[in-house]
């Protein structure tokens, strides 16, 4: 018979392709740490405000050899002389920066977006000797370098609208089933009904939660609320959990498990219209990471049914999914980034995996400080990881 | 009637509506997004339509019931032929699942000819699903991973938009014969799939070409719509005539339509700014 | 349907100048044809041609294609056509005026974004040569028969061909509604010519079937006289031939004109058969030398009769009425019976050599693909192959495809195009403006 059956057929090429991609990133991870190193050695650090000093004076320029990594630099030229000069970045001929007209005792700055390579500066008069500028290449030069175009990513992104749609479809058959089971007083029913919808949301969160509005209305915490759990913008997830969990009663939350069904079909509609660019992946990811390590971990918000856990489970998969679309786009580009990413992730994972007893996850009120410190510092190192990734693919 | 065009203003026009222009139509590949990500839906929906069918049809063949499995034959098949362009990205299910007889050198004796039309020779050619049961076994793995491959796949665009054309291309050069279901005669219903798929594709892209490139859209469309009046002509209530019941009249009529909509259909990514 | 395996006509780049190219082009070309030749020849290199720029004109009384000289390489291609209204009619004929004129002309066609597929197959680089093209347009009987508005006007012999004595016809190569003859130098310049007119006409034509075929190349003779070619059974064919030039006689067994009681749309239009004829060559080829030569009529070696010494001697029957010089049953006997009232039924013969592949039983299909055309498609070829009926060559011979066609007027001019007397016979009214 043929080679492939159900349990032995050759993996996917995709499947293939992303393991490889891992071993190369892993050895570009070691390439780049040693890069590094002889980077911070030698090489002046291109951030911004960070200017070098060019002081001329007789004649001569201090320093006369300077080296710069690719990128936007800031030169502070002193003119030290007895005369108004100009100062000049030159590629062979031709002039790339300049700055005319540095009168005596006064200092001027430029910035220069530069690419790697050799370059002269000229040093006050023209027959002065000519300093050299040499640039490095830098995360940011090899990032243009190897910045992907914007139709790579066209894939990636219809791959992850085909991600929300499905999550969103998921989202508003929970939510029926919820507002089902309360309508029909079924306590059990409609507190499975609410864990299930709680999934798909958590995992879409980065999108959902661009809409303030729909925000407000389908997630509202009662501790940002004046009267609490008695406001009357207490709506949503929160207030329904709020009456399974702590009144325990679907009574009174019909009107709640109606709106939450027309605010998150809203929802699914709105997200469907959505026309994403490709930075607002990584930025959604990362706003998202970052929140929940700042206030969520801490605080929890599920105060009733305490399962926040499962909330955090669903946002890291969420991340995850975002993460795993890009990897294909990114890694050529930012291959140590990647990795960087996919490194925090694991430990998230792992962090939340080792919380996760024979009956899933316990109840939140049971986590301790440290444990939640050590779960809010590993978010927050896979937040400030992928904060660097659209930088890295330049799409800054 | 008159046609007051002269030669060369009509060979001009002959330029415009069957050869594409030289400008290309400038189309953001955000507004892509939309349209693949609509069809890897498309795709999936009909990729769990058919492992769902090919459940039954296995298991119809796996019984021994030869008059329920062979009706349920050509509706099987639909789904893998609506998704062709995605489906055949893999080969090697491709191959086990839907390669014919003549791809392989002992053709219907050789090991190798297994999946749909495998089961088709034993069912329509041999009327007995005598030794079809490891066939059908592998046929359900077979779909059952191409589910869950797809699922996993990224769809690359040019595959994507390519698709429309290399579907009506696949027609024209191996279907249009009748000697794909050359055992059951179930043609047309690997055809209506095959336009259907193609005409998503079309229809999911039309919005971002309709303004720039009104006649192409209209001339594409109307030869859809040719097909689709020409294919009901068969329609039974559950399906499709055989395809020997196709008139040599019809027959050239959805050979001249599927040329057109490949010849047309083929300047589609160029359209879409898709090398 | 069938394809042409035999590669052809490549003039060999030594003899090219002797013979070739045409004398200016010859004079300006020297110079760097005497550079290159210093370029030592590669395995790869393209065979070089001085006839790629020799042309011939579209516009004209008649279709080109019948009366021009045969060139080496030859394919008739047979259509269905979809086009039903006479708008669409219209369109295809235009099209096809459109398209033949441009290809027959040469040049460079349009350039589009390399995102989207060319304009052109490009097989004969961006600049297509003439390399003397003809493409001749003609119509089967179906063509009117399935337009009722054209039935009344169908030529009044066109009539769909059935099966002779001997034939053994396939359905896939016969008929069609329309055919294109194409000839030039080359089989490359065919085939660029065929794929040109069915990317252009996707929605209007249906591809039926086509054979293509090829001719020998000769040297030329020093004296400038002409041989005719060879066919496959390596006798010459057409040294009988009634003479292209003699316009007076091709107006009596070619053309149609205003003395002939057909369609006044029609005159200036011709009949067209095409056979495919396969020829058993294999046991031709065990058949003694003599035997063949009977059979034909004529000596192998030189075509000449065997009551002459050149091909175009002409055969006396009268002094041989028993056949004792020429069988009876020789092929040029019963094909023409050189009678006075046989003047009626000659016919003009353009014929290809075909070769296909192999055969189930693992024989050569190799054949004549005949054409003919005449004035009158009666007193012509289908008199002539029903005096053939039961002659000793079908032995070796079985045609199996082709039929019968009405090859339409020539474009008078610019402002003419293929088929236009046609429709406006059918009442369809058609503007005819300068381009």
């Amino acid at each position: 018979m043929s080679q492939s059956t159900g349990s032995a057929s050759p993996r996917p090429a995709s499947q293939k392709l992303m393991q490889l991609a891992v071993v190369g990133a892993a050895a570009l991870v070691v390439a780049g740490g040693a890069a590094f190193y002889y980077a911070s050695k030698n090489v002046k650090p291109a951030a911004a405000g960070d200017a070098i000093t060019v002081t001329i004076k007789n004649g001569a320029c201090d320093p006369n050899a300077i080296t710069v990594a690719a990128g936007p630099s800031t030169f502070t030229i002193v003119n030290q002389s007895d005369r108004a000069l100009e100062w000049e970045i030159l590629d062979g001929v031709m002039v790339i920066e300049e700055r005319e007209n540095i009168a005596p005792g006064i200092s001027q700055t430029l910035q220069a977006k530069l690419k790697p390579g050799d370059y002269e500066i000229t040093c006050g008069l023209l027959n002065n000797p000519r300093g050299t500028l040499h640039v490095t290449p830098s995360a940011v030069s090899d990032a243009e370098a190897a910045r992907p175009a914007l139709r790579a990513y066209l894939g990636p992104l219809a791959e992850f609208q085909v991600f929300l749609v499905t999550q969103g479809n998921s989202l508003v058959k929970a939510s029926q089933s919820l507002d089902a089971a309360i309508k029909a007083g079924d306590l059990e029913k409609a507190k499975a009904a609410y864990q299930s919808a709680r999934v798909p949301y958590k995992q879409i969160e980065p999108m959902a939660d661009q809409f303030a509005d729909l925000h407000n209305a389908i997630d509202p915490v009662a501790d940002y609320l004046e009267k609490r759990e008695q406001d009357p913008a207490f709506t949503g997830f929160h207030r329904i959990e709020y009456g399974l969990y702590t009144q325990k009663s679907t009574a009174g939350l019909e009107n709640y498990s109606t709106k939450l069904l027309a605010d998150v079909t809203a929802l699914k509609d709105r997200i469907r219209g959505l026309r994403i660019s490709p930075e607002q992946i990584a930025k959604g990811a990362q706003r998202l990471m970052a929140s929940t390590a700042e206030t969520k971990v801490a605080a929890g918000v599920d105060h009733y049914a305490q399962t926040d856990l499962s909330d955090f489970e669903a946002n890291v998969a969420g991340v995850s999914r975002m993460m795993a679309l890009l990897k294909p786009v990114a890694v050529t580009a930012a291959p140590q980034v990647v990795g960087d990413i996919e490194l925090r992730l694991t430990d998230v994972s792992t962090e939340l995996k080792a919380l996760r007893g024979p009956d899933g996850y316990p109840s939140y009120d049971g986590v301790n400080a440290d444990t939640r410190k050590v779960l809010s510092q590993k978010m927050q190192a896979l937040a400030d990881a992928i904060g660097k990734l659209n930088a890295a693919v330049g799409l800054e | 009637m008159k046609l007051k065009l002269t030669l060369s203003a009509s060979l001009f026009a002959l330029s415009a509506a069957i050869l594409p222009g030289v400008a290309v139509a400038e189309v953001s590949p955000l507004d892509l997004v939309q349209p693949i990500a609509d069809y890897k839906i498309y795709v999936s929906e009909n990729s769990e339509k058919l492992v769902a069918d090919t459940k039954a049809f296995t298991d119809a063949v796996k019984a021994g019931d030869v008059e329920k499995a062979k009706s349920l034959f050509g509706a099987t098949r639909m789904s893998y032929e609506a998704i062709e362009p995605i489906a055949e990205l893999f080969s090697d299910l491709d191959g086990s699942i839907d390669s014919r007889a003549d791809d392989h050198e002992l053709a219907e004796k050789d090991p190798g000819f297994t999946g749909f039309h495998r089961i088709e020779y034993g069912l329509f050619a041999q009327n007995s699903t005598e030794g079809l049961g490891p066939v059908a076994d592998q046929l359900m793995a077979d779909v059952t991973e191409l589910n869950k491959r797809i699922t996993d796949l990224t769809l690359p665009p040019e595959k994507v938009v390519g698709g429309a054309a290399v579907l009506m291309e696949e027609v024209a050069a191996t279907k249009i014969s009748g000697e794909e279901d050359r055992y059951s005669h179930t043609d047309l219903w690997d055809f209506k799939a095959n336009f259907d798929g193609s005409r998503k594709i079309f229809d999911l892209v039309r919005p971002l070409i309709e303004k720039d490139e009104a006649a192409f859209v209209t001339k594409v469309s109307a030869n859809f719509d040719a097909v689709d009046t020409t294919l009901a002509k068969y329609k039974t209530a559950d399906g499709y005539e055989l395809y020997d019941k196709l008139s040599e009249d019809d027959r050239k009529v959805l050979a001249a339509a599927v040329n057109t909509l490949a010849e047309d259909l083929s300047t589609l990514r160029g359209k879409l700014g898709l090398n | 349907m069938a394809a042409n395996d035999k590669g052809l006509v490549t003039t060999r780049r030594n003899v090219l100048f002797g013979v070739g190219a045409a004398s200016g082009v010859l004079a300006t070309g020297l110079g760097s044809a005497s550079a290159a030749a210093k370029q030592e020849e590669q395995v790869t290199d393209a065979p070089v041609s001085g006839k790629t720029q020799e042309r011939q004109p579209f516009y004209g009384v008649h279709q080109a294609g019948i009366i021009t000289p045969r060139p080496a390489a030859g394919m008739i291609a047979a259509f269905d056509v979809l086009a039903s209204t006479p708008e669409d009619v219209e369109r295809l004929f235009r099209t096809l005026s459109e398209r033949i004129a441009f290809l027959m002309q040469g040049g460079k066609p349009p350039v589009f974004d390399d995102r989207l597929p060319p304009s052109d197959s490009g097989i004969l680089g961006p600049v297509i040569p003439p390399d003397n093209l003809t493409m001749t347009v003609s119509l089967g009987s179906s063509f009117f028969a399935k337009r009722d508005w054209l039935g009344a006007h169908k030529p009044k012999r066109l009539s769909r061909m059935k099966a002779f004595r001997n034939d053994a016809l396939d359905g896939d190569l016969c008929h069609g509604d329309l055919t294109l003859q194409i000839s030039s130098n080359t089989p490359d310049t065919n085939i660029h010519a065929l794929r040109d007119i069915i990317k252009t006409m996707p929605d209007l034509l249906v591809l039926r079937w086509k054979q293509e075929g090829s001719v020998p190349v000769l040297p030329p003779k020093p004296d400038g006289s002409h041989e005719s070619a060879r066919n496959f059974l390596g006798f010459r064919d057409g040294s009988a031939n009634p003479d292209a030039n003699n316009t007076e006689l091709m107006d009596r067994i070619v053309w149609l004109t205003e003395n002939s009681d057909e369609p006044e749309w029609a005159r200036r239009g011709s009949y067209q058969v095409v056979r495919i004829i396969r020829n058993f060559v294999e046991r031709w080829d065990r058949t003694p030398l003599g035997e063949q030569e009977r059979i034909i009529g004529r000596k192998k070696a030189t075509g000449a009769p065997f009551s002459g010494e050149t091909e175009h001697d002409v055969p006396d029957y009268v002094k041989d009425p028993e056949g004792k010089v020429t069988p009876l049953d020789a092929h040029i006997r019963l094909a023409n019976l050189r009678t006075p009232e046989s003047g009626a039924n000659l016919i003009l013969r353009r014929p290809f050599n075909y070769s296909n592949g192999v055969s189930k039983s693992g024989q050569l299909e190799q054949g004549l693909l005949f054409i003919c055309y005449q004035a009158d498609l009666e007193k012509g070829f289908i008199t002539v192959q029903r005096q053939l009926d039961g002659e000793p060559l079908e032995e070796y011979i079985k045609p199996i495809g082709g039929g019968f066609f009405f090859t339409l007027p020539g474009p008078l001019d610019e402002t003419d195009f293929l088929g236009r007397t046609l429709l406006e016979a059918a009442g369809h009214a058609v503007t005819r403006v300068r381009s």
